[in-house]
Order: structure tokens, then C-alpha cells, then sequence
């Protein structure tokens, strides 16, 4: 499997916040209440990277960078490496893998039902996102695919559920995703600017290799 | 900065005694009275540099009634939940730095005999300090043990004279977004307002808060005088109080404004009635490590419960 170096740079930028929030908890100012920061800066994250990944269509279609493609996948892949740690952080650090306490959660909470269910919808993209997989499956890996749209409007309700009060930044991811997937209908996903201009095509090119 | 004093001017820190050893000066040296309010008054003057400089004195106690240690001073101070500055917790430390509390004045008014203003020097002399240990649970399902520099709110509401028609008491909070950055946003209705029930107000663990580790409360933890509600969730433990009033209808809080089936009038903490958001059934205590148990309200069941009794609290939450 061969890595495009946009691949590579999506997967550098993609192991920043981890870092950082690795960085900050060895510091010990990961504010005073570290789980939960670390909770809450993992989610952002698969959200911010899963929207990112969700942007790639278009970017393709309409400034024709094909390059993106690729990227896609792998943002896709880290958003959902950070959701997995968000849940893990969430069930082990937080709740100390107590099973008892785990249930309650997720019985009495329905934003985590929520969130959850947006991670599970995710597992069986991340297994069939090789591409011998896309080879197999044909149209269907296609159709497949398509659940990443449901699980992206879940994981928004879940960020707007879990915030408390104020609302305005959940608001911006939301009109966000909605025009990324508006542009998904297939009227205006066949939009296309003929671009010509050579210096697209050169980051295009610079990308793939 | 609200108050440039040079640097020959500032108290050396061997002579800035906390106040909490200036009170107990005061009950023992009656001659020391008259030193005593005047260093006070200058303590106050610089408060916003000097407060954050000082190391915090030990208090009378590192525990509280429960045994559970103290948060540090640092956490106390450094992780707040304070929205009109900041809905980071981290935010409002550096935002509220020059926040100014000097002058300020607390009204006290609605069904009362005697309405008053009461400067914030005013309030801190006529009113016996004292220091509280008080756990604090938030209703993120976190929590701290606070002690707390104050007065029982019963002390200030006996001077007023509150009438028959007084059934509740409503909570003000400064409105002023050039401070306070965080009352620009439209997500909340503006000022920060809270309540309680007469018999809760008069109860003897409720206090008005001026400071806490021996020295004046910084912005971010309400300065200059804040309520402490302990048996209830944090947010009822309203900061920088400018109003006070006796009224005879439940007031609507901020938050039960924002959120009615999050937020109810009473929020005594209650492992038992769940919150759509966070566990009220544990809680992590800061600068600790695991989740402990939610007592039911808070751990002071003996001294609150009878307020309640014959209430569902699952419905008045």
C-alpha cells in the first residue's frame, strides 16, 4: 500500500492535537481536571477531522484536486482513531472500566447513545477502507460508504447534546456539515470548474505522488 | 491595571498577615481594632495584584468534617466555571484579572423594613469572618473542598428585616459585558441570577463568601463577595453579587431560564436524580485520582434534609 504525500501530511497534521494533548498531560497542565479535558479535546478532534474528511468531495469536484481522495481516507481513518480514544477515555480513565457504572451511562444518557452508535456505524468503513476491499465490492463499497453522511449528522447531535449552554459552536459544525452534504446531491455534486489554472494542477500532482 | 501602586508602596508580604489572623487579632486585642481596619482597607485597595502574589495561608484545618483534604489553592483558582468571562474553565483566571471590585456596592432590597446598599468594605467589618470547609459539587460532576472566608447570609437578611411577604430570596450577579466579555453572548439571559427559599437562605450553612484560604476571593471565584450554598449544586452559588432581594414569588434563574429540564430551582445534589448530561451519581475530585460517590445532598443530609421533607426531589430537582 503506497502512501501519497498528501496521505503522509494528512497523517502528520492528524497526530498533532494527540500530541499536544499528550504534551500538555506530561506537563500537568491538562487544566485540573485532566480527563476530562483529554475527553473532550479527543472528540473535538474526531469531529473536526471526520468534517475535514467530509470536505474532500467536493474539494475534488470542484478545484478537481484528485489528490484529495486518497487524503480522504486517511482523515477519515484518524477521525475515527479519536472517536475510538474518546470512548476509551471515556469508559477506562473516566469510569475506570467499571461495567456497572459504564451501563448506567450509556442507559440513562441518550447523547451517548448517540455518539455511540456514530462510532459503531464507523467500524465497517475503517474494515473495508483498503483498497483491495473498494476493488471487491464494487458499487456496493460505494453505497457502503454512504453511512459516514448519518454517522457525521449523529456525531453533530451528540456535540450539541453534550454542550452545556453555550450552543454557538456546535451551531457553526452543523451548518458546516449540512452544506458539505448538500453539496452531495447529485445535481450539484456533478459541479464541476474547469480548472485549468497550472498551479492547482502542479499541488495536485505534488500530492499524489 | 485598576490600581497602579508603585512598588515602594506595596504591603511587604511579611506584613500582609491574612485577614483571617487580623479577625482573630481583633476578638483577642480590642486596641488593635482601629490598626486592624485600616491595614484592611488597604489590603482591599490592592487586592487584584496582591491576592494572586501571596502564598495561601494554612488554614485552621486541612480537612474537612469527612476527613477529605483540601483543594489547592492552585486548582481552586485556576479551574472555575464562571461563564461571564469565560465557558473555558481555564479562561476566566487571565479574562477576569483586572476585573475591578472596588467599589462596589450590594443592594438589598424587595419585601424588607430596612432596604440597604452596603459598600463591600462595610460588609466585611460589620460581619463576624469566619472560615467554612465546604465540599463543592458541580453539576459536571466534579467537585472541590473549599474553605472558604464569610458570613451566614442570615446575619445580613436579620439587618434588613425581610417582611411576611417574603417567601424566596433572588441573587444578582454585575451586569457589565466591557468587564465581562462573556454577557456579550446572546446564549443566555443576562445578568447571572439565582434564588433559594427563604428557610434555605436563613439556614445557617449558607453564606455570603469573601474570601477563601485566608485571603480575598480572586475575580474568578466571585470577588468581591459571592454566595455558598454547599448542599447544592455549584451553579446555585452565584459570584459577584451586586443585588439581593426578598420577593415573594420562586424566582426564574439563568440557568433554569436556559435549560428547564436540566436545571431546576432547587439543584440540591442528589446521586439519585440523574442529569441528561453528567453522572450525579459519582464525581471526580479534583487534584485527586478515581470517582468517589455523590453523597445525598452533599454530605450535609443531617443538617438539610428536614428542609425537604415531604418533597419529591425527583420532580422539584
Amino acid at each position: 500500500m503506497k502512501i501519497s504525500r498528501g496521505q503522509f501530511i494528512a497523517g502528520v497534521f492528524s497526530f498533532i492535537p494527540l500530541g499536544l494533548v499528550l504534551i500538555n498531560y506530561l506537563r500537568n497542565d491538562l487544566t485540573a481536571n485532566p480527563i476530562q479535558a483529554a475527553t473532550l479535546r479527543t472528540g473535538r478532534t474526531a469531529i473536526n477531522l471526520l468534517i475535514l474528511s467530509l470536505a474532500c468531495t467536493p474539494i475534488r469536484n470542484i478545484l478537481g484536486l484528485t489528490s484529495f481522495i486518497k487524503i480522504r481516507k486517511t482523515l477519515g481513518l484518524f477521525a475515527f482513531l479519536y472517536a475510538a480514544l474518546h470512548f476509551l477515555i471515556f469508559i477506562g480513565l473516566d469510569f475506570e472500566f467499571n461495567l456497572s457504572w459504564i451501563v448506567d451511562e450509556i442507559r440513562f444518557k441518550p447523547f451517548i447513545q448517540i455518539g455511540l452508535s456514530a462510532l459503531v456505524l464507523l467500524i465497517p468503513l475503517v474494515i473495508t477502507s483498503f483498497n483491495k476491499m473498494q476493488g471487491i465490492m464494487g458499487k456496493w463499497w460505494k453505497i457502503l460508504h454512504r453511512i459516514v453522511y448519518l454517522a457525521a449528522i449523529l456525531v453533530i447531535i451528540h456535540y450539541l447534546m453534550a454542550t452545556k449552554g453555550d450552543i454557538l459552536q456546535p451551531i457553526i459544525y452543523a451548518a458546516i456539515t449540512f452544506i458539505l452534504l448538500i453539496l452531495r446531491i447529485p445535481t450539484l455534486n456533478k459541479m464541476e470548474f474547469q480548472n485549468e489554472s497550472g498551479w492547482l494542477k502542479s499541488i495536485n500532482n505534488f500530492l499524489l505522488k | 491595571m485598576k490600581y497602579p501602586i508603585p512598588a515602594s508602596e506595596i504591603t511587604p508580604e511579611e506584613l500582609y498577615l491574612s485577614r483571617r489572623r487580623f479577625i482573630k487579632d481583633a476578638l483577642t486585642v480590642s486596641a488593635a481594632s482601629l490598626l486592624v481596619s485600616s491595614c484592611k482597607a488597604q489590603a482591599s485597595a490592592q487586592l487584584p495584584t496582591a491576592s494572586s502574589d501571596l502564598t495561601p495561608p494554612a488554614t485552621k484545618d486541612d480537612r474537612d468534617e469527612l476527613g477529605n483534604s483540601l483543594t489547592s489553592y492552585d486548582d481552586i483558582t485556576g479551574y472555575t466555571n464562571y461563564y461571564e468571562f469565560s465557558s473555558d474553565k481555564s479562561g476566566p483566571t487571565e479574562l477576569a484579572r483586572n476585573f475591578s471590585t472596588s467599589p462596589w456596592s450590594m443592594h438589598v432590597d424587595g419585601y424588607v423594613n430596612k432596604p440597604q446598599a452596603f459598600d463591600i468594605d462595610q460588609l466585611q467589618t460589620l460581619f463576624d469572618q469566619e472560615e467554612r470547609i465546604y465540599r463543592l459539587r458541580c453539576v459536571e460532576a466534579w467537585s472541590m473542598v473549599i474553605p472558604w472566608i464569610g458570613f451566614p447570609l442570615n446575619k445580613l437578611l436579620e439587618i434588613v428585616e425581610p417582611t411576611s411577604d417574603t417567601k424566596y430570596v433572588r441573587f444578582e450577579t454585575l451586569l457589565d459585558p466591557q468587564q465581562m466579555p462573556g454577557q456579550k453572548s446572546q446564549m443566555f439571559p443576562w445578568p447571572y441570577t439565582e434564588g433559594l427559599r427563604l428557610d434555605e437562605a436563613m439556614h445557617d450553612l449558607t453564606i455570603l463568601a469573601t474570601g477563601l484560604y485566608g485571603k480575598f476571593l480572586t475575580p474568578q471565584n466571585g470577588a468581591p463577595i459571592r454566595l455558598v450554598v454547599p448542599w447544592k449544586y455549584g451553579f446555585k452559588s452565584i459570584k459577584s453579587i451586586v443585588r439581593i432581594d426578598l420577593v415573594s414569588e420562586m424566582p426564574t434563574s439563568l440557568w433554569m431560564a436556559s435549560g428547564p429540564n436540566e436545571y431546576g430551582f432547587y439543584a440540591n445534589v442528589n446521586p439519585n436524580v440523574d442529569h441528561p448530561r453528567w453522572s450525579q451519581a459519582t464525581e471526580r475530585r479534583i487534584g485527586q485520582n478515581g470517582r468517589i460517590d455523590t453523597l445525598i445532598f452533599n454530605g450535609y443530609e443531617d443538617e438539610v434534609a428536614y428542609l425537604y421533607e415531604g418533597m419529591d426531589l425527583s420532580i422539584n430537582f
